[in-house]
């Protein structure tokens, strides 16, 4: 008895956490008439794929689609390289400042991103950075950069140094040590932060608008997904069906990734 | 875990190319034109007019290529002030005639006085002149205006047995409510097309936003600007327009294209827009004043229009003033004011229009012609969209005075704001 | 490698870091704070030559109605989801525990899918659900008889659009609180429960004399984390509601956006900003502490 309760309550859980989801993708798939209908549908009775050929056949799909991807992988390679060097002489090393340095790395998660639009568009302008999908790059770095410390932090120190003492020990320079004994372990940290780091950058859209002026070719998939509500409004399928494109990069990367999310999301923060 | 996310990246791109796309095109190889790039609203102009006006500009100016932009409206302040601040800005902008003044009083606009006889600007239409010129200086060049008529289907007043379109606002509640009847809506009025309001507001006597001893008061809790809200309410629920969007969402004339909506109030030249969606309604509509108080007075309407202006950060100044001054010329303003069924942007052209119904119902709407308070401040009133909100609250059924009394309140505090 | 060896290793590992922080970070914060101290409006962006008029733009923040409106509102926002998403999570956690595997992983992928939602998509679908017309969501709410939801706009009302608003956020935040609060349950070791069972404690008793103080600090990151996240949510709001209406959705982050980005007063914006800033630094002030002695 107590038991079914627990296993209803889960399935309830399961379907309230799925359900939006399923219906961006329904909704997509479905004709317009049954999207109108006055008692919706559940399933797709007449699936058809309408709705993403005016999505895609949208201007600037593809160029849009390209940028993000660029931008954003990009910006998270880089982070994840920067953040697990500093990570590493947080866990690994003793110097002065470095409680400073952790205070620090956690304020910046505070920064408050969208009053600094106009500063960063000073500094861009300046620096002739404007139109340049570099700039862009730099600050979705420095939006993901304090979060893949925090969390990589988390992992490293939930690696037990003896094992790279070891290691050492038996004659590998700390390097070889590093990469052949934990790497292999921080792995599922470093895909789960990975993909923290993608969703947040694929979503910016308020300094693309400031950053990239004239050349409309480099802007990215969110202005387009927002241009392209202003235009299609109340076509709820192709709505969905661009919400849908939108989507999929990361929920791609999070089945890519799935195995090693479950258990790696989390680690890092227990030991946080 | 690198190569990974590469390959995967690797991947996207193959399945991306895979179903036919298309890397967008460089720069021109030869000769290295000037490209000069122009930001125009999305709306203003159909497509085959720009593509015609790009092909004979780029051919009677050799060494310009044209980059022609459509510009959405959602977010457009913020990407115009950008472009107006930085270093490298699009040569020529489109800009609301209710938005110029605010630009042309920032410093970013390249002064246009000394030209102002070379564009022949002695009767260029006051209602879009005025807002460009700031301290004497001309910023802004008149582009073209338009206000709103109403937009039938002449089908569905046939199927309805009315012959003649309504004199005052008494018939147009009549008709209108015969219209709404089984599949079709009497009128297709979304619930935030506040010039609408303003236009009914000032049919009563009442204003938008008044001045008072150098000080801006909000004044849409007067009782005539209620007055002017209750008949938007009675005229909105003859339809299904949306209580809670603008005409932009959906696009209106993609709703009317449809053909179940008898009426939509827009200007004239949304008939072309109707027709580049669905070629069905050719020839089957026609167009009205909007109808006043009484018959002897057509209603107060909305004077909108359109500025070019040339940042000072522009880098081919030269280049995009010759390209202002054929876009303000008397050929395209006549080929625009025709196509598009605008107002040109000098009164002696006007004679352009007479034949054309939608113009002619338009020029009846001119003569009562008002724009929105002359202030640089107007612009953020319309960016907060209070005015949009305050109409949604009032029509899903909140207190008309309280919702008045609020949007009055912060129409007022940022008229006074200073800039 | 932990002798205290004096190194410059720590401090080149850390450069990166440092360098991007002090020009994409620290620069444009300094930046704004100066803004907040000048008259720096639309002229200013675009001709240069800003003024310094002192503390006005604070003055004029601190001494309106507007400002305290907006902090007020922020910290209902910021109390209410980070509560429901605390304790949604938890129970979520402690449920995840006692499930079987089969229905445990799949409960764990569809939280991982949740939280893997790109956050615009995620606005957008909330959009389409509580659409007045064909919404889902108002379809559901009659289908139950509650007849007065037929063809309701959520968005035209204040606290039905803050309501949704706090649905989604909830929606998209308890996949990572519950994970990470899952992860800490299975690190307490069972014998602890078996012996509390055995003296006769109750599930509740349980739950607050071991599972709660052995994730004392997990709780407390998690909650620091969720209200940094929750008090600095822009995209959500900015794109479902732009703040309305009448600004019943204007928490600090919009109102810094559009006061800066829509009426063109970037000092006022900036001035918010920086307000913002202190008011999370001393509501989060004890955390930072904990972290300095850990």
């Amino acid at each position: 008895m107590k038991r079914l309760a627990l296993n209803a309550t889960a399935v309830a859980v399961l379907v309230t956490t799925v359900f939006p989801v399923y219906w961006m993708f329904l909704t997509a798939f479905k004709p317009t008439r049954d999207i109108q209908a006055a008692t919706p549908t559940f399933w797709p009775a007449d699936p058809t794929l309408d709705h993403f050929v005016t999505a895609v056949n949208a201007p600037g799909f593809w160029t849009y689609w390209r940028n993000s991807l660029l931008v954003t992988v990009a910006a998270v390679l880089i982070a994840l390289v920067v953040a697990l060097l500093a990570a590493f002489a947080m866990t690994r090393m003793r110097w002065r400042g470095r409680s400073a340095f952790v205070v620090a790395v956690f304020a910046a998660q505070m920064a408050p991103w969208e009053a600094l639009l106009v500063p960063v568009f000073i500094i861009a302008r300046d620096t002739d950075l404007l139109d340049s999908l570099a700039m862009l790059t730099g600050v979705y770095f420095m939006v993901t950069l304090p979060f893949t410390i925090v969390t990589l932090r988390g992992f490293l120190a939930a690696i037990p140094p003896e094992l790279e003492e070891a290691a050492q020990v038996d004659g590998c320079s700390r390097l070889v040590a590093f990469r052949r004994v934990v790497f292999p372990l921080l792995a599922p940290g470093l895909m789960a932060t990975s993909l923290f780091g993608f969703i947040t950058a694929w979503n910016e859209f308020a300094f693309v608008n400031v950053l990239i002026i004239k050349d409309q070719d480099k802007r990215t998939l969110p202005v387009w997904l927002s241009s392209f509500r202003d235009v299609f409004g109340t076509d709820w399928g192709a709505t969905m069906a661009a919400a849908s494109l939108f989507a999929l990069p990361a929920l791609l990367l999070f089945l890519f990734l799935q195995r090693r999310v479950g258990t790696g999301m989390t680690a890092g923060a227990v030991k946080g | 875990m690198k190569y990974r996310i590469l390959a995967l990246a690797a991947v996207l791109a193959l399945s991306a190319c895979g179903t036919g796309a298309e890397p967008e095109t460089g720069a021109a190889a030869s000769g290295a034109p000037a490209k000069l790039t122009v930001w125009i609203m999305d709306g203003s102009v159909t497509k085959e007019l720009l593509k015609k006006f790009e092909t004979e500009h780029e051919a009677a100016h050799k060494g310009v290529d044209l980059d022609i932009q459509i510009q959405a409206w959602d977010g457009i302040g913020e990407r115009v002030t950008a472009a107006l601040a930085s270093t490298d800005a699009p040569d020529v902008i489109e800009v609301g005639n209710t938005q110029v003044a605010q630009y042309s009083a920032s410093g970013g606009v390249t002064d246009l006085t000394a030209k102002v006889a070379d564009l022949k600007g002695e009767d260029w239409l006051p209602g879009l002149a005025q807002p460009g010129k700031i301290d004497g200086k001309q910023y802004g060049v008149p582009w073209y205006a338009a206000n709103r008529v109403v937009v039938y289907n002449k089908d569905l007043f046939a199927e309805a047995g009315i012959k003649e379109p309504p004199k005052t606002r008494d018939e147009w509640l009549e008709i209108t409510t015969k219209l709404n009847k089984g599949g079709n809506q009497g009128i297709y009025l979304t619930g935030q097309t506040w010039y609408a309001l303003a236009g009914f507001v000032w049919d009563e006597g009442g204003d938008l936003a008044v001045q008072e001893g150098g000080r801006w008061k909000g004044a849409l809790d007067t009782p005539q600007a209620l007055a002017g809200m209750d008949f938007y309410q009675r005229l909105q629920a003859l339809g299904k327009g949306p209580k809670d969007a603008d005409e932009a969402n959906p696009p209106q004339h993609e709703v009317f294209a449809q053909g179940t909506v008898a009426q939509i109030i827009a200007v004239p030249g949304v008939a072309a827009r109707v027709l580049e969606v669905d070629g069905k309604l050719k020839d089957k509509m026609g167009f009205f004043p909007i109808p006043g108080k009484t018959a002897d007075k057509p209603g107060t309407v909305f004077t909108g229009g359109s500025d070019l202006i040339i940042p000072v950060a522009s880098q081919h100044q030269d280049e995009a003033y010759e390209l202002v001054k054929a876009l303000a010329g008397e050929e395209f303003q006549k080929e625009l004011a025709t196509t598009m069924s605008f107002v040109p942007n000098r009164t002696s052209l006007a004679g352009v229009l007479s034949g054309d119904e939608g113009t002619a119902a338009m020029a009846v709407g001119a003569a009562g012609g008002r724009a929105t308070p002359n202030t640089p401040n107007w612009a953020a009133v319309e960016a907060t969209s209070v005015i949009k909100q305050y109409m949604t609250a009032v029509l899903t059924g909140a207190d008309p005075a309280a919702e008045a009394k609020k949007v009055s309140e912060s129409i007022t505090t940022t008229l006074n704001s200073g800039s | 490698m932990r002798a205290g060896r004096r190194s410059f290793w720590p401090f080149l590992l850390i450069a990166p870091t440092v360098a991007g922080g002090a020009f994409l970070l620290i620069y444009p914060m300094l930046k704004a704070a100066v803004i907040s101290f000048q008259h720096f409006r639309m002229g200013e962006l675009i001709r240069g030559g800003a003024t310094f008029i002192g503390l006005e733009n604070y003055a004029e923040l601190l001494g309106g109605e507007e400002f305290w409106q907006v902090v007020w509102r922020t910290v209902v926002w910021t109390v209410v989801n980070v509560v429901l998403i605390v304790v949604l999570s938890t129970g979520v956690a402690l449920m995840l525990v006692r499930l079987r595997r089969g229905l445990r992983l799949a409960v764990m992928s569809a939280l991982a899918l949740a939280w893997a939602t790109p956050v615009i998509a995620a606005t957008t679908i909330f959009q389409w659900l509580f659409q007045s017309e064909l919404g889902v969501v108002n379809w559901l709410l009659v289908t139950l008889g509650f007849d007065s939801f037929q063809g309701y706009t959520w968005f035209a009302d204040g606290t039905a659009t803050f309501a949704v608003l706090v649905i989604l956020v909830v929606w998209q935040s308890v996949p990572f609180a519950a994970l990470t609060l899952y992860a800490g349950l299975t690190t307490i070791p069972a014998e602890l429960y078996e012996s509390a069972r055995i003296d006769g404690g109750s599930g509740g008793q349980v739950f607050w004399k071991i599972t709660v103080p052995m994730l004392r600090q997990l709780f407390a990151l998690i909650v620091s984390l969720e209200v940094i996240w929750v008090a600095k949510c822009f995209p959500q709001i900015w794109v479902l509601s732009q703040g309305g209406p009448d600004d019943a959705t204007t928490t600090l982050p919009v109102y810094a956006f559009k006061v800066a980005r829509v009426l063109h007063r970037y000092d006022l914006g900036s001035a918010v900003a920086m307000l913002t800033v202190v008011i999370l630094a001393v509501a989060l002030v004890s955390n930072l502490r904990r972290m300095v002695r850990s």
